[in-house]
């Protein structure tokens, strides 16, 4: 069996087992496609309270869609995806130490980032269903319609943006190799990307700081490209200049992640680190 | 032929060059002909478990070398890990929420097992193993001698030629520990002709199993022989033990004429001392006149040295140290 193939194997059967590890905890699976229904809701009512209503004029004027709920519902489910990089990723080396698996694992012959792109493998299904499942119910109950015109470019960002956050994961998991409270560093990530990724605003109206901060996160061409094809926003960044960065991020994150989770996992086996979490 | 296993001058400290600095491995060198069963004996915190980590590739050394079938582990460590299979003991290496079916699948998929192998593979382990009839069950719902069977074929599911074998029996009940030292002796070595390194502080087990030992103690390795000639090498010497009950500390003892060696354990609430001699008779009417306002004796006999008391002999230490191994 060739390299690759012996790989890509590993990898689906991480991926397999974490559906089927889920699978027999059924409250918590059940939990993990609710919740993020508790997280959209405040969002909601806050833009009600904001603008006494579902509908706005300014937003309009500023980004030319003039409906809160399909604006923020979408950089909601865009940003399920950072957690999937953050969290998900980030902790699978960690879940297999709870498990007392990691040792028994770290020895097969396949190279240690194959666990963690098993677990990017198996988080990205978990949140597309998620994502369907939210995208199913919202649409319904709120009656949203969304364009389909540019559905392949739509994907074509979602892919690239995600390969970009893929790097950001691989990076959190190597740091789970040399950090006992890794979730620090997983913590403060997500929460800046969350705070600068325009998910229910317009980049326009953060600070001109964070606004050029915004233009180094993949998240960011993520949700701006997927809601102009899907509700028509008006692009700031011509569309070739946003794949272009998605693709030059995804290149950058994806190479510093791995030189992190290589280095990092050098220097737990040099420091015999792993066996003291 | 060349040796399966050879460790040349290996080091490996923790906090080095810092307060607390640990030499767990310090200065080894030995080999592992092919199909032999090698055992590393010692005490918790000698550094068997370091010196394992360091051939699976789980820990990189500071110096020397390690070579694996041929393969240097800090070159080609995948190609070090396709060879062995390394079996711990305790029962968390395996995922309790999947059934022994499941989880010898994902493994099976992690060493690249060819797809078409891999039913007849886990058949064959599962039988071996007699666990066919719990091969849809939780491993949770296992008791902890399956679970250690089940471990095993884990470790068997890529058929690898060598096998790391750390404290396999730690923690079974009489039952299953027959069964595992009976497994890696009859089947494991002597069948299929594996390569074993099994690292113990069980003297009885290495002594039943082992073609040669080496005694580890404090990172390095004190004495390596077959357990005949190790126990040959202080034939001239007897062992006076005394059963006795009371507290007794080694640190107490006084330097006797004719004591050579001595061990203190404690087991169902007696005191053992076991003192190497060459003259038990002198040595006996010296021992009684310190200890008896200490404890109580019991009983006392002569007998003939066991690998335990050669350890003992030969490093000094005692193989019932506290703390976790290092």
């Amino acid at each position: 069996m060739s390299k690759i193939a012996h790989y890509l194997r590993a990898i689906n059967a991480e991926n397999m087992k974490e559906w089927r590890i889920e699978w027999k905890y059924k409250p918590d699976f059940i939990r993990q496609f609710l919740e993020p229904f508790v997280y959209l809701f405040p969002y909601f009512l806050y833009g009600y309270a904001l603008l006494g209503g579902r509908y706005s004029s300014h937003l309009k004027s500023i980004t030319g869609v003039d409906d809160m709920v399909a604006y923020t519902f979408i950089g909601y489910l865009i940003m399920g995806f950072l957690n999937t990089a953050c969290w998900a990723m980030g902790s699978s080396l960690r879940k297999e130490q709870w498990y007392g698996t990691l040792e028994a694992i770290f020895v097969a012959p396949v190279p240690r980032w194959v666990y963690v792109a098993g677990m990017a493998l198996h988080s990205t299904c978990h949140q597309g269903l998620i994502m369907v499942f939210q995208a199913f119910l919202i649409t319904t109950v709120f009656a949203l319609v969304f364009k389909t015109t540019g559905i392949f470019l739509v994907l074509l960002i979602v892919v690239l943006m995600l390969m970009g956050l893929y790097g950001l994961g691989i990076m959190v998991a190597g740091f789970t190799i040399g950090m006992k409270q890794w979730w620090v560093i997983s913590e403060a990530l997500s929460t800046l990307i969350t705070v600068v990724t325009p998910i229910a605003y317009p980049l326009a109206v953060l600070p001109i700081f964070l606004q050029k901060a915004a233009l180094f996160l993949p998240t960011t061409y993520g949700i701006i490209g997927v809601r102009h094809f899907l509700l028509g926003e008006k692009l700031a960044i011509s569309l070739p200049l946003i794949i272009f960065r998605l693709i030059v991020i995804l290149v950058v994150w994806l190479t510093v992640g791995f030189a992190l989770f290589i280095f990092m996992d050098r220097y737990g086996r040099k420091k015999g680190i792993l066996s003291l979490y | 032929m060349p040796a399966d296993i050879v460790v040349d001058a290996l080091y490996k400290f923790f906090k080095k060059g810092r307060p607390g600095e640990v030499r767990a491995v310090d200065g080894v060198s030995f080999q592992i002909e092919k199909g032999e069963l090698f055992g590393l004996l010692g005490p918790n915190g000698a550094g068997k478990t370091t010196l394992i980590k360091c051939i699976s590739t789980l820990l990189i050394p500071d110096a020397g070398s390690i070579r694996v079938a041929g393969f240097d582990v800090n070159k080609d460590p995948l190609k070090v890990r396709q060879q062995i299979g390394v079996l711990t003991g305790g029962e968390r290496s395996l995922y309790w929420k999947l059934t022994p079916i499941e989880n010898l699948r994902y493994f099976a998929a992690l060493y690249g097992v060819p797809r078409n192998q891999v039913k007849e593979r886990i058949d064959y382990l599962l039988s071996l193993m007699e666990l066919k009839d719990k091969a849809h069950t939780r491993v949770e719902k296992l008791s902890s001698g399956m679970k250690q069977k089940l471990s095993i074929a884990r470790v068997l599911v890529h058929n690898p030629p060598i096998l790391l074998v750390d404290e396999p029996t730690i923690g079974l009940d009489p039952y299953f520990a027959q069964f595992v030292r009976n497994f890696i002796k009859h089947e494991l070595n002597q069948r299929l002709g594996k390569t074993i390194l099994l690292t113990t502080h069980y003297m009885d087990e290495a002594d039943a199993l082992c073609d040669r030992v080496a005694f580890m103690n404090q990172g390095r390795i004190d004495a390596l022989d077959t357990p005949t000639r190790l126990k040959r090498s202080i034939i001239k010497k007897e062992i006076l033990e005394i059963k006795c009950l009371g507290e007794l500390q080694k640190e107490e003892f006084p330097a006797l004429e004719n004591l050579l060696s001595l061990n203190i354990t404690r087991l169902d609430g007696f005191t053992y001392i076991r003192m190497g001699t060459d003259n038990p008779e002198r040595l006996l009417s010296r021992v009684i006149d310190f200890i008896q306002h200490r404890v109580k004796v019991y009983s006392v006999q002569v007998t003939s040295p066991s690998l335990e008391d050669v350890f003992v002999y030969l490093t000094g230490a005692s193989l019932r140290q506290g703390g976790d191994d290092a």
